[in-house]
């Protein structure tokens, strides 16, 4: 009962991590006047990773 | 027949099906698609994708990042990626009013496959509303993308409203929460949707309301979906190609101090806040709200029939009051099997509808009552405002349809089953409008803007400045030269935006790019075009900025540099007054005399004649050029009456190069009336080529260029010039 009691806690952990990465290395490329990475970051962060941190949260 | 029970447990969602309707529609879109830009916003939104840069204000940065990612995906021309985009937005959207009308459906009939024929049809037919269709093919605007959001925040709030205490209801409403703050940061239209899902909250779970923390975490995450605002002031100050509103105080490069300035703050503000343009209160009627109302009534008739020759005008009448009562029926039948999401779905429908019509507060329609001429009206058809209205008409105008065919198949005394094949028939009315809208909805083949784009700039000698007055005479050429790379040599300005403090600190900004005679026209390949040095104002930003909005003279003043002398009649120009716009116009003569030739676009009007410059006009191709002396007719040089005088053979030659007729005779129609001033160009230019290349006994010429006038004038529906 152990094992699945933490594992969504951990990726929802994880997630976090990521989606927080991602739009922290979005904003600093897009400051440093990338144009490629940065909205590709910046898009998945914000119309993917971040809901999907809200419903595993 | 027992009517089941509204609570009833909804089963899975079809989920699948949904996705190869999207497909469909998304299929259907392709194959309709603009394989280029297209007139208004539509140049200025690919530009502000491929350039990473600002469109006009909110500055829309969730469309800017998601377009940029767009024009990423190496298939087809970028132009091509971010229309694909629209058709993306619009096909997810159809895949989800698939999942909502076949939830609304589920007490409806208890055979699965009746309810997905109905939800089949009420995506096809949301599609297929000429708006939605239309704005779909090319990316014009942003209100496909806003259109998703609404979607797919209507989907979250069915699956709340089926379970507000399950585990994730919770979750469903922050989700919700920070979906419209990003919505919002795509238009602001993205809040429209707020209102229905606050309807679906007091009427489903009121206590929720009571619940501070599940608010707090609500509005907490609305925040977080506006964060995307950030974009704005960090990229403005790198300063790209497209850089509407200038929202940051860094003149020249990035940094801390200059970002976290009052400048950055009050500029940001201002794009978001859309000061640029100045609405009027409310409460200040621009039309009265009967007449406001009447151009929705006037769109919505479109939806069903374009009808764009207006040859059926009664047809499209009647299959719009036909629509219309289908749809109020449908709300019905949505209230009436599906109460729950009814109290969002009817909400959002009245927040698109009516409350927007109040909300956007409209002068009269471009096309709307031409009896009346002495009222204000909009400069375009503003149908596309009114795009989510008639996208989820479309799904009560198919539940409508589904109810009608349910009366139909009980009438019949046969087996469940075969008494609802029977009737299905019915259906076939909400696929009208993919029959009916096929020819004026597609964009496919749509080439005009591109060409004219490319003629308008090689109008132009070589770092030649082009004065320009609108949204057609310069959105494209931005196209032009930042995505295809096109005629980048030459300067646009557009007097409209001149009026703003940032066009003219751009301008000066922007580095002088080196011409390439190679992809340059035929006719500039033999001069010598040396490069300027210097911007293309002598001003500082600071005194730039201090050109005032207007001077307050109304009587007609001399302009005097060097050998031009011009008198600049302020009664003649749009304002009564000189502008700003016009001021630094006059400085652009200035500052280039003798250094770039200072071109106007023919679209202008009467500008050059208002602006005291007729006598130094000379008719290039698409552009009157601005010669530094007063014109001297020549054989070369003929005069052309309200126009200056026209350059023969520079005009022979660029008409020979020019591919915007041979784009618009093949599409063979002009549908957007607003810019029909385009095509009329062409054929006013290939009427005067026409009689000069008859005064110098080229016949066969002059008869190749009025025949292709006419076909012109066929193509744009604009014969009348020719049979009066």
């Amino acid at each position: 009962m152990r094992f699945p009691d933490v594992a969504p806690a951990r990726r929802a952990l994880l997630l976090r991590v990521i989606a927080a990465a991602a739009l922290a290395i979005g904003y600093a490329d897009l400051i440093r006047g990338g144009t490629t990475l940065a909205p590709l970051l910046l898009v998945a962060g914000y119309a993917i990773l971040v809901p999907a941190v809200i419903l595993a949260w | 027949m027992v009517k089941p029970p509204v609570h009833m447990p909804a089963p899975r969602p079809s989920y699948g099906i949904a996705a190869v309707v999207g497909a469909a529609v998304l299929a259907l879109y392709l194959a309709t698609l603009a394989p280029t830009t297209a007139m208004w916003d539509a140049s200025e939104y690919i530009t502000a994708a491929y350039t990473l840069g600002i469109p006009h204000p909110p500055g829309n940065p969730f469309f800017v990042l998601l377009g940029r990612v767009a024009t990423l995906v190496p298939i087809g021309s970028v132009a091509m990626r971010v229309n694909a985009l629209a058709a993306v937005c619009s096909a997810f959207s159809a895949a989800i009013w698939f999942l909502v009308a076949e939830r609304v459906l589920i007490s409806w009939s208890e055979l699965r496959w009746p309810r997905i024929a109905a939800a089949c049809i009420a995506a096809l037919l949301g599609a297929c509303a000429f708006t939605v269709w239309n704005q779909s093919v090319v990316n014009e605007k942003v209100y496909t993308v806003s259109l998703a959001f609404f979607a797919i925040v209507s989907w979250l709030t069915v699956l709340w409203c089926d379970d507000p205490d399950g585990p994730f209801a919770d979750k469903l409403i922050v989700v919700i929460g920070y979906l419209i703050g990003l919505g919002y940061t795509n238009h602001p239209a993205g809040l429209l949707v707020g209102p229905a899902v606050a309807t679906a909250v007091i009427v489903r779970r009121p206590r929720m309301l009571m619940r501070w923390r599940l608010i707090l975490a609500t509005t907490l995450a609305l925040g977080a979906g506006l964060t995307p605002f950030a974009f704005e002031p960090i990229r403005a100050a790198w300063h790209p190609a497209l850089n509407e509103g200038e929202p940051t105080g860094c003149a020249d490069r990035i940094g801390v101090g200059c970002t976290f300035s009052k400048t950055t703050v009050t500029r940001l503000m201002a794009n978001i806040n859309r000061d640029q343009y100045g609405k009027p209160d409310l409460s200040v009627r621009q039309a009265p709200f009967g007449a406001q109302m009447g151009m929705w009534w006037l769109y919505f008739k479109w939806q069903w029939l374009r009808d764009a020759g207006e040859s059926s005008p009664r047809t499209q009448s009647i299959l719009a009051m036909g629509f219309l009562l289908l749809g109020v029926l449908g709300g019905f039948t949505h209230w009436r099997y599906d109460g729950l999401s009814f109290w969002f779905f009817g909400p959002l429908v009245v927040t698109v509808t009516v409350a927007l019509v109040y909300y956007m507060n409209f002068k009269y329609g471009h096309s709307q009552s031409p009896e009346l001429t002495d009222v204000a009206r909009e400069v375009r058809d503003r149908d596309y405002f009114y795009l989510w209205s008639f996208s989820t008409w479309s799904v009560w105008a198919a539940l409508g349809l589904a109810s009608l065919w349910k009366m139909a198949a009980e009438r019949l005394e046969l087996p469940e089953t075969r008494r609802w094949a029977v009737t299905f028939p019915i259906m076939f009315i909400g696929l009208i409008p993919l029959a009916t809208n096929w020819r004026d909805a597609s964009r496919a083949g749509e080439t005009a803007t591109r060409e004219w784009a490319h003629d308008l700039l090689n109008s132009v000698e070589p770092y030649g400045v082009l004065v320009t007055l609108g949204d057609n005479d310069t959105f494209p050429l931005w196209y032009a030269q930042e995505v295809e790379g096109v005629r980048q040599d030459v300067t646009v300005a557009v007097t409209s935006l001149l009026g703003t403090d940032w066009f003219a600190r751009g301008l000066r900004r922007r580095a002088q790019v080196p011409y390439d005679a190679k992809l340059g026209p035929k006719v500039y390949r033999d001069g010598t075009w040396p490069m300027p040095t210097q911007p293309v104002f002598s001003l500082s930003s600071a005194e730039l900025d201090a050109v005032p909005d207007y001077i307050d003279v109304r009587t007609p003043q001399v302009f005097q540099h060097e050998t031009l002398r011009a008198i600049v009649d302020p009664r003649q120009l749009e304002y009564g007054v000189v502008t700003r716009g016009d001021l630094l116009v006059l400085q652009l003569l200035k500052d280039n005399f003798g250094k770039r030739p200072v071109y106007v676009a023919r679209t202008s009007g009467n500008y050059v004649r208002a602006m005291g410059l007729e006598p130094y006009a000379v008719v290039q191709g698409l552009a009157v050029k601005i010669a530094g002396a007063p014109v001297v007719a020549s054989s070369n040089l003929l005069p052309m009456p309200g126009s200056g005088h026209i350059d023969a053979a520079r005009s022979r030659a660029l008409w020979g190069s020019f591919g915007g007729p041979a784009a618009i005779i093949h599409r063979g129609d002009w549908v957007d009336r607003a810019s029909i001033g385009i095509p009329l160009l062409y054929i006013a230019t290939a009427v005067s080529l026409k009689e000069v290349l008859t005064s110098v006994a080229a016949t066969q010429e002059a008869a190749q260029v009025e025949l292709t006038a006419r076909q012109l004038a066929t193509a744009a529906r604009l014969t009348e010039i020719f049979n009066p």
